[in-house]
């Protein structure tokens, strides 16, 4: 039964952690470049949430239809503005680079919301589901579903649409999509819009759930990078996967080796993961 | 090398700020303004400005037959050690202030003592309660806090006398310094009156979940939880109890309950928390310092800021009403007899009964224990300032 | 155009004087410049070290807070339990230089990001490690060094200073060695082209490992410094990510490739941080963010980039 419990408790934080990574995913893998901003998105996002449940009254899933719209153009900005100038530097810069931006943005945040940390509390809440001895909070449940729908269209919007399957040519072969008439430049910006499209909707959930604060940002960051390793870059089913493996094995970590250990178990994993099988858990198949 | 003298000295200049004046007395007081630990440093600079303040509308201290205004010097060390360590040193060697105020925390404040000690400067730590703090056998360090124990074994006394059942416990800590340290302590508190301690670990800072933790908590059905970490922590465990539908006839936060914060966050969570603290507002002391009695400073914090202090505001007063009286006993701001009168005191303040141990650390305070009763912090000990009964049960 | 070998001269008299001078500054200034110059050096020796590694070989690296930490917990371990200063700072290299060679084996075979993103865990990994080691390290409760007895504020200040400046001599010393000889040329020949260089019958295993090992040895020394100069370290200081990143900025501010690079933009960033930390009360990383950002868009090879570009002007 506690095993049970533990196991249910991963999976509902591993969906938040796939709808977390998803976005962080793509952008490594079509541009190659890694957004350390994506952390600091999602905490904007939660900010977001709060403000327009605390003073408008909006529910946390409404706010995901209004923020995603902010994300993408924010994304757009700045990948067209800045990022483009340099993307065809090493990776020293361009990770350089948005570390830089990352500062800007975590510093103004602080500065703007302070670092106290503010919890969302549902008015009403949404109360527990109960089978037997396993106890489940439905804010998480109902977080964890809207995380793994939002995935999806993520899934099908790659794989549907134009634009989504420029992104994967772009992705597999740069040159190649370029001779198929593919704008490059603008694949890149709207992948980038996504990646803070997907980073600033997972805001609203997480605020349902963690308390906010500007200085969570790194968590989230980090919990991103372990996904995309264990998923494989670029690839949306990858992030579910990895998404999901994470969150049970944190939990089982916690349960085996003491909760202090939980993070480093997840971060040995990474590197495990890097040394041994750098493409992640499906491999190169995932993206297609 | 003259030029390389004069230029460097022109930019030091450049960068100073003007001589001090004859009749102030100046204190440095390295905060974590900016940085994970703001929060704190706000509650610091309220005690230390009101106490300020309070000083000079009376016409500053006494030193021997003049008055001197008092003026506090703050640095920020952006929540980071180090930097607190070089904000200590700033403060004494460019700014050149006659005493000086902790860093927040245990750690901040241990690392900026070996300035302090280097240069001879008399220190008062306003929230620094490890006894660890204190342990380098240095002279010019002082604490308004007493050590962990005294916070865990009255609340353990009472627990034994008034919950005999009692005998599972339960310790989930933050791995830092002051969290983990008054863990430990509680741990033996209970060992020492026959309880069993069935769970034992500590979270990693920055843990977001505690779901794994706290499953096995359920999993041992404890009597008594005992959690410690920041209010963002116990606010997050707080309501990840509720969702494992976790209950206990006894729960016990550090240090989090003694903060309105935490009280509005957790709303009917914190029903039946119990907590330890330093001082309280309940707690009625006659005191011969510049605020007098206990209900006085309360009055006077309300005046300026509308809201109760909380413990650490106090503490910050406190260390700064402490000082005065010292200088003004001794007769001198000079450092070392400062340093003294420091070390041989024995007051009653609006804080309490003030008498610094060998170590520098206060070994007189009866710190009180309180439960948070109707959203509000109701005390249950000492017997002295008591406002209510221990309640058991938490849902 | 200058031979190699005078091109070696060159910068060795360049060195030598540029240290002299340095090594005067206890004279002239006060306790609190002192400790800002004591820093000074010591981003140096970990801009140097992470020079070899990241400028030379290509591999960004963000081990050095790995480097740094581990140094500092093995220098102050080593001296509660009696182990005397000296020796404890000399052991606290070799135990840096052993886990980057060992490390290197597992890390070195991975590429751009992929080595990165390694690099940087390792650092967190080592952190909880140590927190976890409540008993050895005092774990989230810290770790004391013994204060020195005997020596007075100012002569304390002036040995730490002198000490940093002898690791950054020593640090200098190597980047030249390893500039203008051969483990120089082979790390040239590892960024430019990897496969070529193997097939040109470059080791490149043991060429980029010694990279590698060297970026650790000195910052591992520096980390054991450090915890004898403040006296008191916990696990989240010095296992800062800041201690990875901001060698790299001062790298990538004085120019990547250059010999004396890292030491100025060791200078020049810390003199900006320290402006900027006393007028800029509640923007401060944010104004670093910014300069950050304005090198990388608009100075991507730095003030060495500079001169060189001048240089180039002004030649018929």
């Amino acid at each position: 039964m506690l095993y049970l419990q533990v196991l249910l408790n991963g999976l509902v934080l591993g969906g938040l952690f796939a709808c977390i990574a998803a976005g962080f995913s793509l952008v490594w893998g079509v541009l190659n470049v890694i957004n350390i901003l994506h952390g600091s998105f999602i905490v904007l996002g939660a900010y977001a949430a709060w403000y327009a449940y605390g003073i408008l009254g909006i529910h946390p899933f409404l706010s995901i239809i209004l923020v995603a719209p902010l994300f993408f153009a924010l994304g757009y900005a700045i990948q067209s503005l800045l990022l483009n100038r340099v993307i065809a530097a090493p990776v020293l810069l361009t990770l350089t680079l948005t570390f830089g931006l990352d500062l800007m943005l975590s510093n103004a945040m602080l500065a703007a919301f302070k670092a106290d940390f503010r919890k969302l509390v549902l008015d009403p809440p949404l109360g527990l589901l109960s089978v037997g001895n396993i106890v489940l909070p439905v804010d998480r449940l109902a977080a964890m579903a809207l995380a793994l729908l939002l995935t999806l269209l993520l899934y099908l919007v790659l794989s549907r649409s134009r634009t989504g399957r420029a992104i994967v040519a772009v992705r597999m072969d740069r040159e190649a999509a370029s001779l198929m008439g593919v704008n490059v430049s603008r694949t890149y910006a709207i992948t980038f819009g996504i990646g803070a499209l997907m980073a600033g909707v997972a805001g609203p959930l997480i605020a349902m759930i963690f308390p906010i604060s500007p200085l969570t940002g790194p968590v989230y960051l980090g919990k991103a990078f372990v996904v995309c390793v264990l998923g494989g870059l670029g690839s949306v089913p990858g992030a579910m996967v990895g998404g999901l493996v994470l969150g049970v094995v944190e939990s089982f970590a916690a349960l085996w080796f003491g909760p202090e250990h939980a993070i480093t178990v997840s971060f040995a994993l990474l590197i495990a993961m890097l040394v041994f099988r750098p493409t992640g858990l499906i491999g190169r198949k995932g993206y297609e | 090398m003259s030029i390389i003298r004069s230029s460097l000295a022109a930019v030091a200049l450049a960068f100073a700020l003007p001589a001090t004046a004859q009749d102030v007395i100046r204190i440095g007081a390295p905060l974590p303004i900016t940085g994970p630990l703001s929060p704190e440093a706000i509650k610091q600079q309220r005690g230390y400005d009101l106490w300020a303040e309070t000083a000079n509308k009376a016409g500053g201290v006494r030193v021997g037959n003049r008055r001197m205004r008092v003026e506090i010097v703050y640095v920020d060390y952006q929540s980071n050690t180090p930097r607190a360590v070089q904000a200590a040193e700033r403060l004494i060697t460019q700014d050149k202030v006659n005493f000086l105020f902790s860093p927040f925390g245990s750690g901040a404040a241990k690392a900026a003592s070996t300035v302090s000690e280097k240069y001879q400067v008399p220190t008062i730590a306003a929230t620094a309660s490890s006894a660890q703090v204190y342990d380098q056998g240095y002279k010019f360090l002082f604490g308004t806090f007493t050590p962990n124990d005294t916070l865990t074994e009255p609340l353990a006394d009472i627990v034994k006398s008034k919950a005999p059942g009692v005998q599972r416990v339960a310790v989930l800590a933050r791995n830092d310094l002051f969290p983990l340290a008054i863990a430990q302590e509680m741990e033996k508190s209970a060992k020492a009156r026959g309880m069993r301690v069935v769970y034992s670990e500590k979270y990693a800072i920055g843990t977001l979940d505690h779901a794994s933790a706290l499953t096995q908590i359920k999993a041992q059905a404890p009597h008594w939880i005992f959690a410690t970490g920041y209010t963002n922590d116990l606010v997050l465990m707080r309501k990840q109890m509720a969702d494992l539908k976790i209950e206990a006839p006894l729960v016990t936060m550090v240090a989090a309950p003694a903060y309105q914060e935490f009280i509005d966050s957790a709303g009917k969570g914190a029903e039946n928390i119990t907590s330890a603290a330093w001082w309280h507002p309940a707690v009625r002391y006659k005191g011969t310092d510049i605020f007098g009695t206990t209900e006085a400073y309360v009055q006077a914090f309300k005046a300026k800021y509308k809201a109760d202090p909380d413990y650490a505001e106090a503490s910050a007063s406190a260390a700064g009403a402490v000082l005065q009286m010292a200088i003004e006993q001794a007769g001198t701001i000079d450092r070392q007899k400062v340093r003294d009168t420091l070390a041989n005191l024995n007051v009653t303040t609006f804080w309490g009964v003030v008498k610094f141990g060998p170590t520098g650390q206060i070994t007189s305070l009866e710190p009180p224990v309180f439960q948070i009763q109707g959203s509000k912090p109701v005390v249950i000990h000492p017997p002295q300032v008591k406002q209510g009964e221990l309640r058991l049960g938490v849902q | 155009m200058l031979t190699p070998d005078t091109a070696a001269r060159r910068d060795t008299v360049i060195a030598v004087v540029v240290f002299a001078l340095i090594a005067l500054v206890p004279f002239v200034a006060d306790t609190y410049w002192l400790r800002l110059g004591t820093t000074v050096l010591m981003y140096a020796v970990l801009a140097l070290s992470w020079n070899f590694i990241g400028g030379m070989a290509g591999y960004p690296s963000f081990a050095t807070a790995a480097f740094f930490g581990l140094g500092a917990y093995a220098g102050g371990v080593a001296q509660k339990f009696g182990v005397g200063m000296w020796l404890a700072w000399g052991l606290a290299g070799l135990l840096a230089l052993l886990f980057a060679a060992a490390l290197g084996l597992a890390l070195l075979r991975m590429r751009g990001h992929y080595f990165a993103i390694a690099s940087l865990v390792v650092a967190e990994v080592l952190r909880e490690i140590i927190n976890s080691a409540t008993d050895l390290t005092g774990g989230g409760m810290g770790l004391n060094l013994p204060l020195r007895a005997g020596q007075s504020v100012e002569a304390q200040a002036d040995f730490f200073f002198w000490t940093m400046l002898g690791l950054a001599a020593l640090a200098m010393a190597a980047t030249l060695a390893v500039q203008h000889g051969r483990l120089g040329f082979g790390l040239r020949c590892i960024q430019q082209n990897e496969s070529a260089a193997d097939m040109l019958g470059v080791n490149t295993t043991a060429t980029k490992t010694s990279a590698f090992a060297l970026s650790a040895v000195f910052t591992g020394i520096a980390g054991a410094v450090y915890a004898s100069w403040v006296n008191y370290i916990e696990p989240p200081d010095v296992f800062d990510v800041l201690y990875s990143v901001k060698p790299i900025v001062m790298v990538l501010l004085g120019g990547a490739g250059s010999v004396f690079g890292p030491l100025i933009g060791a200078g020049v960033f810390l003199g900006l941080e320290e402006i900027v930390w006393r007028r800029f009360l509640e923007v401060h990383s944010g104004v670093l963010g910014l300069l950050i950002v304005l090198l990388v868009l608009f100075l991507p090879s730095g003030l060495a980039g500079i001169a060189r570009r001048r240089a180039k002007a002004s030649t018929p």
